[in-house]
C-alpha cells in the first residue's frame, strides 16, 4: 500500500513530522504511515494526530544500534511501494535514511527545510540549503520513494483531532547487524539548552584566550541571556562545551536578541542564528561579513567595547 | 595493520561565492579547496596509521582539475592517492559518488577501514559515508569522535542527541568523524615536497563501471536572503548609549 511514511527517535519528533505528513498525504491523496519503536501507548495519540496506520517495530537487542532496523525499513518499502518516506534528522537516523536509501536506489534530500506540493506538475518539491548556508536549492526526486530527512523543529507538533481511528500493523523481527554497542554513555549537558533562550551572546575567534569568555559572559548575564560560541571556540578550542555550538553543523536557534562577540560571520555560522529578532555583532574588523548580515554592529576591539557596553547597560 | 581508504571532497570554497543583485550565485571568483570535515578524515586516518601501521591512501571522485586537491591531501601524511577523475564529475550526486568509490574500491583495492568526513562543505548531505558502506557491505558508524582498534575490530564513539553510543564493529568497516576526532595539521614546504614524490594512480571513466543515474532534480537555486538594517556604530561613548537606546526601542532588553 502506498503512502507517506515517517519514522522518528522520539514522540515529539514524530509529532512534527505527522504535521507534514498530513499535508502532504492530502495533496498526494493517499494514507499517513507511522514507525513505533518504544512506547507503544503512544500508538493512539498518533492515530488521532492523523496516522492512518501505525507500524510497530520489533524491539531490538540492548547491544544493536539503530541501522539493526535497515533490513526492515528497506523490505517494507519495497513492498508497500511508499511515494513519500519522512524522517528526523538525527545523528543516527540520518544514516539509516541514507543507507535504506541506496538499498532501494532512490534519492534522498538532507536537511530539507521546506516541502511543497506543486499542484501543477504534481510534484513534491524540496528546498535545502548548501554552501554553509549560503543558498537555498530546491530539489525534485525522479525515483521512488521520494525520501527526505528533516531537521527537528522544523514544523509545529501535530494536534489531535478527535474520533480519528487506524490501523495498527506489527512487524517482524530484523537480523542482528554486525556492530555491537558496547556502552551508552550519557553525555551530561554542562549548561542549558541555548534553544530556550531569549537573549544569546556567542563567542568567537576574536576573542582571544579562553579567561575572556569571563567578559562575554558577563554580558549575557547583564542582558539576562545566555552563553554559546561559534565552531572553533566550542568544537576544535574546546573554550565552550560542544553543545553550545552554533551553526549549520551544531545548533540552530532563534533567539530575541544575538550578540556576536569576535564573530567573522562565516556563513556556516550565520545558518545557525539567520532567523533571530535582532542581530548585533561586535568586531574590530569593519569589513568582517558578520557586519552584512547585523542589524546593528560596533566597530571595535571587543575588549574595549564590551566593558563599556556593561556599563551603559547596567545605568 | 590496517590499510586505511580516506574519502575526501575537493568544493568551491563558499566564502567566495557572491550573490548577485538579482539573488543568483556568483562564482566567478571562486577557488576551491579540500572540504573542511574531510581536513578531519584525513588527521583520523594519518593518527591511526601512526599509531596501529598500515597505510592511508587517500581518494577522491572529481573533475580533472582537482589534481590540485590529491597535492593538498598527500601533503597531510597518506602515503598515495586514487584520483578518479572527468570533466562530466562536476555535480555528481551522493548516491553516484558512492557507486564510483565502491566500485574502484570492491574491483581494485583491500582495505580494512574507510574513513569519510562528515558531509562536505558545499551540499552538506551527509551521504556519502553511509551509502558506500551499504554499497561495500560493511558495517558503519557516522559522527565518531574516537577511534580504536582492537584486533581484528574497529570501536567507535559515535555521538547522538544525549549520549555517545560506543560501537565494536568487525573489520572492514566505515566510519564518518566530527571535527573533534583532531585537528588537521598544517603542512609545511617539506610535506608539500614530499607529496609530489608519492604514487598517484589515476582513473577516468573507461575504468569505470556503467555510473547510475541521479535520482535529486535541482529545479532551483538561489542565494539565500537576509535583509537587516547593517548600522553601523563606533566605540565612544555617545554612541554606545545610541547603542543600547536603540536595543530598549527594539525591545530586547529585559
Amino acid at each position: 500500500m502506498p503512502g507517506v511514511w515517517v519514522l522518528a527517535e522520539n514522540r515529539s519528533q514524530t509529532l512534527e513530522l505527522l504535521t507534514i505528513g498530513r499535508f502532504m498525504a492530502g495533496k498526494i491523496g493517499t494514507s499517513l504511515s507511522v514507525f513505533l519503536c518504544q512506547d507503544r501507548e503512544s500508538a493512539g495519540d498518533y492515530m488521532a494526530c492523523g496516522a492512518d496506520e501505525v507500524l510497530l517495530l520489533p524491539e531490538i537487542a540492548k547491544d544493536q544500534s539503530l541501522d539493526a532496523y535497515i533490513p526492515i525499513l528497506s523490505e517494507e518499502a519495497g513492498k508497500a511501494d511508499p511515494d513519500l518516506f519522512l524522517i528526523a534528522s538525527t545523528f543516527r537516523l540520518k544514516e539509516i535514511a541514507a543507507r535504506v536509501a541506496t538499498r532501494l536506489n532512490t534519492g534522498l534530500c538532507s536537511d530539507c527545510i521546506k516541502i511543497y506540493f506543486n499542484d501543477r506538475s504534481g510534484a513534491v518539491e524540496m528546498e535545502r540549503l548548501m554552501y554553509g548556508g549560503a543558498a537555498v536549492q530546491r530539489v525534485v526526486c525522479q525515483s521512488r520513494p521520494i525520501m527526505v530527512t528533516v531537521p527537528p523543529r522544523t514544523f509545529e507538533p501535530a494536534g489531535t483531532e478527535s474520533g480519528r481511528k487506524g490501523q495498527i500493523r506489527s512487524l517482524k523481527e530484523s537480523p542482528r547487524s554486525a556492530g555491537r554497542v558496547l556502552e551508552r554513555k550519557r553525555r551530561e549537558r554542562e549548561s542549558k539548552d541555548i534553544r530556550e533562550a531569549k537573549v544569546v551572546v556567542c563567542v568567537g575567534r576574536g576573542v582571544e584566550k579562553k579567561e575572556d569568555i569571563a567578559l562575554a559572559r558577563e554580558l549575557a548575564e547583564v542582558l539576562r541571556g545566555e552563553i554559546a560560541g561559534t565552531r572553533p571556540v566550542t568544537e576544535e578550542l574546546h573554550w565552550l562545551p560542544e553543545e553550545l555550538c552554533i551553526g549549520l553543523s551544531g545548533i540552530q536557534i532563534k533567539p530575541e536578541l544575538y550578540v556576536g562577540i569576535g564573530v567573522s560571520g562565516q556563513i556556516q555560522h550565520v545558518t545557525g542564528f539567520r532567523d533571530a529578532k535582532v542581530i548585533c555583532a561586535v568586531n574590530k574588523d569593519a569589513n568582517a561579513p558578520i557586519f552584512g548580515v547585523a542589524d546593528m554592529g560596533i566597530v571595535g576591539d571587543l575588549y574595549d567595547v564590551v566593558p563599556k557596553l556593561i556599563n551603559e547597560l547596567k545605568k | 595493520m590496517p590499510d586505511i581508504v580516506v574519502c575526501f571532497k575537493w568544493v568551491v570554497d563558499e566564502a567566495y561565492i557572491r550573490r548577485t543583485s538579482s539573488g543568483d550565485l556568483d562564482f566567478t571568483s571562486v577557488d576551491y579547496k579540500i572540504s573542511e570535515y574531510d581536513r578531519n578524515a584525513i588527521e583520523a586516518a594519518v593518527r591511526l596509521r601512526d599509531a596501529y601501521g598500515g597505510s592511508v591512501t587517500a581518494m577522491t571522485v572529481s573533475v580533472p582539475e582537482a589534481t590540485k586537491g590529491i597535492k593538498d591531501a598527500l601533503s597531510r601524511g597518506p602515503d598515495n592517492a586514487v584520483f578518479i577523475a572527468d570533466p562530466s564529475f562536476r555535480d555528481l550526486e551522493s548516491s553516484q559518488t558512492a557507486a564510483i568509490l565502491g566500485g574502484v574500491i570492491k574491483s581494485r583495492m583491500s582495505c580494512q577501514l574507510v574513513i569519510c568526513g562528515e558531509g562536505s562543505g558545499d551540499f552538506y548531505a551527509q551521504q556519502v559515508g553511509p551509502r558506500l558502506a551499504e554499497i561495500l557491505g560493511i558495517p558503519c558508524a557516522t559522527y565518531v569522535q574516537k577511534i580504536t582498534i582492537d584486533g581484528g575490530q574497529v570501536i567507535a564513539e559515535r555521538k547522538a542527541e544525549d549520549f555517545v553510543e560506543v560501537v565494536a564493529m568487525p573489520m572492514p568497516a566505515l566510519v564518518t568523524v566530527l571535527p573533534d576526532i583532531g585537528t588537521p595539521r598544517i603542512p609545511g614546504v617539506k610535506d608539500t615536497l614530499m607529496a609530489s614524490k608519492k604514487p598517484v594512480v589515476t582513473l577516468g571513466k573507461g575504468d569505470l563501471e556503467r555510473i547510475p543515474e541521479a535520482s535529486l532534480k535541482t529545479v532551483g537555486m538561489k542565494a539565500s536572503r537576509m535583509e537587516r538594517e547593517c548600522e553601523k556604530f563606533t566605540v565612544d561613548t555617545a554612541d554606545i548609549a545610541r547603542f543600547v537606546g536603540a536595543l530598549q526601542r527594539k525591545g530586547v532588553l529585559r
